[in-house]
Formats: structure tokens, C-alpha cells, sequence
């Protein structure tokens, strides 16, 4: 019973940041018919943001979190607007390559700037701070970062089913053409997925080095994941993105339980199965 | 024949003979020596540090160090071959055994260098090897452990550092030795109290090959164990690998983990409030500078196996010296691993002195000699000479050995020796403290 309820807490806790850093990708995917595999890295950006507010600034890592937002936010418009826009003209290999290449360029460039050295926040309210519950003890900041990953997926799901804007960026994402005829700005829609992409993932990234190391090459670690989670839940599917990467957290972390050795392997079992049987992912259209 | 046909006869002779002469007899300039090692991917903090003491001592020898009481010092490039100077020419393995391997060719068909170096990880030496055994071409390893590797028979591999099965058979007269009292500071400690051991390790070469050899020590010295795991070592949350140690119930933790892989499970078991009495890692991730820097006072208390320590300045002055030069230009001190990498590019260089050549079999004869005395080196160890010191290891350096290091005063302290006891330089900190 204890080591059941510990490791449902654990991998929902986890399983949350995983949804929000998959949601991004999936948002970009299900508008764009992109695939965009330096998403790690705009996460990585996140970290690095909160890392070096809170270690140069006297500012609490959890300040950090509007501003890892932000520039998430511009990094994932600018993204579109000086790169995505113009390989989208090109073939579908162009398009994938394109975003590889961008992958690539943030993460040597963060390699450059910050040298492969393994950093840590230090100091915050809520870093290194445990939080106990009877059978339970667990890191604050996990418990605050699957709150804030509660709250990002509930405001983006209102902006994208209850607002006229949402409204005008699911027609782009179902029919561009229609789209398009009917008015809709649809490179603007573009830019704003790209934008939010980039938000939610930095968000992700900045509640991660709460209580993980940032480096470099940390995205690549999580990009992974996020694919596995994005076509588990369904290419474009916010609700698909949510359950799946609670269901991916859950997986690693019972598996790491019993099997430590083979988590990944579960992961893409499911991952495989899904693919097999309901191509779509679980609520993709 | 005119002036200009001989002219230009004579300049296409020399011209041949120049390409036809064997290289080594213009190398006297420049020896090229491949260094593998993963400088890019999880383990780049530690592939740099490595790349910094190789880097200090191809320095040492090429140009004059006064005052700082080693032979190589005050060579000024390889005296046997008339004062050439090593080139380290890096390659980035990214942590990866076939792309290491593939570096390795790269190296010696493309940049012809007379003989390797590398490549940290075991399970990259292990294949980067293989390619070094097939050319004929010298692989001097400093900085691997995983026992298998100088158990092949290869002819062209010698291994410098003592292995896991050296390093394991240490940690057990640490732990017996508590029992019978011998640590300094510590009154001697019941059996009961440190058992039953919990060993989680990483899944690679490495860290399967050092559960192995825990798992076997355990068996023969009597020691009982509750948990023995390996875990995917690329890994974005070791919660449960922690719960499941912790869950374990046991006073004694034992881990083989790489840098990212240690500072997670720390941070998870601070988080748990797991209490062990003994935490003690198989260096590697345990003694990366990027351990120590990114936990801070957490690593209190941790106990890790070592090859050096840079209190051991206080007992060779020449390793003191040394050490404040890699300081400055790194702004660490010596590690365990970079320590070694720094003596692999020293036996590459008493090597090249010896064999007065670059001709690989030349070179094979003068690794199968070569005899450093204890005294020219950085490590507290005899010295290197390669033999067979466990059954069958080949080309194994006979004169090596660890110590164990504990964590003590941080941020600002420095890890001191507890093991060999008679080595001590401060006294155990026992129980581990826990986590504030």
C-alpha cells in the first residue's frame, strides 16, 4: 500500500512536467504538420534562464518562471518567423532537417556560452525542500511545478476551445486552406503556435531546474520522451498530451520500481503498441 | 640530357624518396598521439577535465617546467627522439562505443598518429580497442575499469589504472576494516549495523561489470545484500531507483554511477530523507568536479573510491606542485580521473623515450618493459610496470592502487583520505550525517 500510493505520487508528479513539455510539441505539430526536434532545447533555454536569474540576480527561481515564459514565447515566434517560415516552402525532408539544424544551433550555442558544465539552482523558497505526508516525502518544488503544469494546461485549453482566437487556430490546424479563404490569418496562427510551443516548454524548463542540473545537451534527454508522450496521446491533442505524459510518468516510474533497467524499453512498448493499433495516439484526430 | 630534364629528374627522385622514407625518420618534430574520450553528451564535464590533464602533461614535456621535481619536467620533448614534441590530437568518442571505434580508424588511417589514448568510458575503450588491436598501433588506457578489458589478451592494449576488481576488493577491507575497528576516529562498528548492503549501478560495461564484482566480494567476505539493481543510465528521473534503495531498509548504499546519474539519485534521496549510515560511490560520477559543485554541502559525508585526492600534496610534494598548475589553467584541482589521464600521457612519453622510435613494434617492446618508479609519478602508487597482477590480466599496470575519499566541510572543504586507514589524512565522519 505505502509503495503504491509512493510511486502513483511520484509518477503523476513527474508524469505532469512530462505532459507540459510534450504539450508545445504537440500544439506546433497538430497546426503545422511540423515536427520541431529542437524543442529540448528551447526547454534547455527555460532552465538556463532560471538558472541565471536566480544565480546572478537576487531573484527567486520561482520569479524566473514569467520570464523563462517570455522568452520562450519570443524564441518560438522568432524561430518561426526567421526559419520556419521559409523551409515550410521546401519538401517535407527540408522541414525536418530545418528544425534539426536549429536543435543543433541552440545547443552548441548554449555549449559555447555556458561550457558543458553541469549547474545547479542553489537558493529559492521552495529548492531542496522537503515536503512530507505520512508515507510520503516528496520535493516542494515538484509538488509546486505539478501545480503550475495543472494551471498552463488549463489556461491553454480555454484559450484554444472558449476564445475566438482558439477557435480561429484549430480552423488552421484542421483545413489551412479553408482557413485561410475564410479570413483567418494563417501564418499568424502558425507564429502563435510556435509562440506558445516555445512558452509552455521554457515554463517546463524552468520548473525542471527547480530540481534538476541544467546543462547543455539536457534537452536531448526529454526530447525523446516528449515524442513518445505527443504520439501516445495524439499528434495536436492537448488532452492527449496531458493523460500521456501522466501515463509515461507512471510507466517510468513503476518500472523503474521493479525493472530499472528496462523503463525506457516500457515506454516504447507502449509507444510501439499504440502506433500498431490506434495510429492516431490515444485522442488524436 | 639537358640541364632542365636532369633538373627536374632529380627533383622527381627526391621528391619519391621523400614520400618513400619512413614517416617517423622526419616525425622527430612532432609525435601525433589520438586521444579519444567523450567530450560532448552527459559526459562532456568530465571528458574536459580529462582533456585538461592530458593536455598539462603533453605540456610538461614539450616545454621546460623548472622546480617541479619529476623527470619529465625538464625534458623539453622526447629525449630519445631527439626532442620531438607530443601532439594530443582529440577526438570526440560522445560517450558512444561505435562512434568511438569509428574515431579510433579515423585517427589512425586518417591523422596517422602512432598510438591511442582513451577513452573513459570502458564500454568506448572496449571497441575503440578492438580497432587499435587490428592496425597493430599501441592503445595506452589511464582511465577505464571495467576488469574485462586487460582480460582479452590483446597484444596491442595496456591498461594504467588499477581495475574494479582492484578497487572493489578495497572497498571490502574498508568495510571489514570498520568492523575490526581500524578507521581512525571511529570506535569499531558491528557487522550488524552496516548490513545488509543496497547497490544500484548504471547499465553500461562499466557499471555491470562493478555490480558484478560487489555482488562476488560480497559473496566471499561474507556480506549479506538486500538490493542489487542496474539502472538505464541516460535516465530524466531516478525517483524509484531511489525509493527502492531507500525502501530497502538498508544502513548501506553502494553506487556505480556517472556524473548526471549521481547528482540525481543524491537530490532524490535528500528528497526521500533516506537515512543510511555509509554512502560510498565507485568514483566516476562520485568525484566529477560537476558532483560536488552542483550539490554542495550535500555531498557531506559521501564516500567515494579515488585514485587521488589533492591532499595528497601534503605527502608528495612534486603531486602539490603539479596540481597548482592544473588549477590555474582549469580552475579544479586534480581528480581521480584527470589525475590519470595526466599518467597516461606520461607513460606514452617514457614510452616514445624508450623505444628511440615510432615504429609500433618498437613501441610494443618498450610498453612491455617500461618501469616508472613511484616517485616520478602524481598517484601514491609503485609506480607502472605491466604484468598479470590478478588471473588473467595482460598488460595490466602491477604497481597501481585506490584510496577511498569522504567529502568532508563542503562547499569549501577538500575530499580527505579514510582509506588505506594508515593513509588517513582525517578522521571518518561516521554515521553518514544526512541531509539538512
Amino acid at each position: 500500500m505505502e509503495l503504491t500510493v509512493q510511486l502513483l505520487v511520484y509518477g503523476i508528479l513527474m508524469g505532469l512536467v512530462f505532459a507540459l513539455i510534450a504539450l508545445g510539441l504537440s500544439l506546433i505539430f497538430g497546426v503545422m504538420n511540423i515536427v520541431n526536434f529542437a524543442h529540448g532545447e528551447f526547454m534547455m533555454v527555460g532552465m538556463y534562464i532560471a538558472y541565471l536569474l536566480s544565480t546572478y540576480l537576487p531573484l527567486d527561481p520561482l520569479l524566473s518562471l514569467p520570464f523563462a515564459a517570455g522568452a520562450g514565447y519570443l524564441l518560438g515566434i522568432v524561430s518561426y518567423r526567421l526559419l520556419i517560415h521559409h523551409i515550410l516552402r521546401g519538401p517535407m525532408v527540408a522541414q525536418l532537417f530545418g528544425t534539426f539544424g536549429l536543435m543543433l544551433f541552440l545547443r552548441y550555442l548554449a555549449m559555447y556560452i555556458f561550457t558543458p558544465d553541469v549547474r545547479s539552482i542553489k537558493e529559492g523558497i521552495l529548492v531542496g525542500k522537503t515536503l512530507s505526508m505520512g508515507w510520503i516525502n516528496v520535493d516542494a518544488s515538484k509538488v509546486f511545478s505539478a501545480g503550475v503544469c495543472l494551471l498552463a494546461f488549463a489556461v491553454i485549453y480555454w484559450m484554444i476551445y472558449r476564445t475566438k482566437l482558439g477557435r480561429a487556430l484549430r480552423a488552421t490546424s484542421i483545413d489551412s486552406e479553408a482557413a485561410k479563404y475564410m479570413g483567418i490569418d494563417t501564418k499568424g496562427m502558425n507564429a502563435l503556435a510556435w509562440g506558445i510551443g516555445g512558452a509552455t516548454v521554457a515554463l517546463a524548463g524552468a520548473l525542471l531546474a527547480h530540481f534538476y542540473y541544467v546543462t547543455p545537451t539536457v534537452g536531448m534527454l526529454f526530447t525523446l520522451i516528449a515524442f513518445a508522450t505527443v504520439a501516445l496521446g495524439g499528434f495536436g491533442s492537448i488532452v492527449g498530451a496531458f493523460i500521456a505524459g501522466i501515463v509515461i510518468g507512471l510507466i517510468m516510474v513503476i518500472s523503474g520500481q521493479f525493472v530499472s533497467e528496462l523503463k525506457f524499453s516500457f515506454i516504447y512498448i507502449v509507444y510501439f503498441l499504440v502506433v500498431v493499433f490506434r495510429p492516431r495516439g490515444l485522442f488524436g484526430w | 640530357m639537358g640541364i632542365k630534364k636532369l633538373g627536374i629528374s632529380s627533383f622527381v627522385v627526391i621528391l619519391s624518396l621523400l614520400i618513400l622514407l619512413p614517416n617517423h625518420s622526419f616525425a622527430q618534430k612532432e609525435v601525433k598521439i589520438g586521444v579519444i574520450l567523450p567530450l560532448s553528451g552527459p559526459l562532456a564535464p568530465i571528458g574536459k577535465s580529462l582533456k585538461d590533464g592530458a593536455e598539462l602533461a603533453a605540456d610538461i614535456v614539450n616545454k621546460k617546467y623548472p622546480g617541479i621535481g619529476i623527470p619529465i619536467a625538464d625534458w623539453e620533448g622526447i629525449p630519445g627522439l631527439g626532442g620531438a614534441k607530443i601532439k594530443l590530437v582529440f577526438s570526440d568518442s560522445r560517450g558512444d562505443p561505435a562512434w568511438g571505434a569509428e574515431q579510433a580508424k579515423r585517427l589512425i588511417e586518417d591523422e596517422k598518429v602512432v598510438g591511442l589514448l582513451g577513452a573513459y568510458q570502458s564500454a568506448v575503450t572496449k571497441t575503440a580497442s578492438v580497432e587499435a588491436e587490428r592496425a597493430g598501433i599501441p592503445f595506452v588506457n589511464p582511465d577505464s575499469t571495467s576488469p574485462d578489458l586487460s582480460k582479452r589478451g590483446f597484444k596491442w592494449f595496456w591498461r594504467v589504472t588499477p581495475h574494479e576488481t582492484w578497487f572493489t576488493r578495497d572497498l571490502f577491507d574498508f568495510l571489514d576494516g570498520l568492523v575490526a575497528g581500524k578507521a581512525p576516529g571511529v570506535k569499531a562498528i558491528s557487522k550488524s549495523e552496516l548490513e545488509p548492503l543496497a547497490v544500484a549501478a548504471e547499465n553500461t560495461e562499466w557499471g555491470a561489470a562493478s555490480l558484478t564484482e560487489i555482488e562476488k566480494f560480497a559473496k566471499e567476505r561474507g556480506w549479506k545484500i538486500a538490493e542489487a539493481f542496474k539502472y538505464a543510465h541516460k535516465a530524466t528521473d531516478l525517483t524509484s531507483e531511489s525509493r527502492r534503495l531507500t525502501g530497502s531498509k538498508a544502513p548501506t548504499f553502494l553506487f556505480a554511477s556517472y556524473v548526471s546519474d549521481a547528482i540525481l539519485l543524491v537530490k532524490a534521496m535528500k528528497e526521500m530523507k533516506a537515512a543510511p549510515r555509509l554512502i560510498w560511490g565507485q568514483n566516476a560520477g562520485f568525484i566529477a568536479p560537476d558532483f560536488w559543485k552542483t550539490l554542495g554541502g550535500d555531498v557531506n559525508g559521501i564516500l567515494s573510491r579515488d585514485v587521488f585526492a589533492a591532499v595528497l600534496g601534503k605527502v608528495k610534494p612534486e603531486a602539490e606542485r603539479i596540481n597548482k598548475i592544473y588549477k590555474e589553467r582549469s580552475g579544479f584541482d586534480f581528480d581521480g580521473s584527470s589525475a590519470r589521464d595526466f599518467i597516461g600521457v606520461q607513460v606514452w612519453a617514457h614510452a616514445l623515450d624508450k623505444a628511440k622510435s615510432t615504429d609500433p613494434k618498437a613501441l610494443q617492446k618498450a610498453l612491455n618493459e617500461l618501469n616508472i618508479p613511484g616517485k616520478e609519478l602524481i598517484m601514491p602508487w609503485k609506480g607502472v610496470k605491466f604484468g598479470s597482477p590478478f588471473p588473467g590480466d595482460t598488460n595490466q599496470n602491477e604497481l597501481g592502487s585506490g584510496i577511498i575519499i569522504q567529502y568532508q566541510g563542503y562547499p569549501d572543504g577538500k575530499p580527505e583520505i579514510v582509506f588505506p586507514f594508515e593513509m588517513a589524512t582525517s578522521k571518518l565522519i561516521y554515521p553518514f550525517p544526512g541531509w539538512k
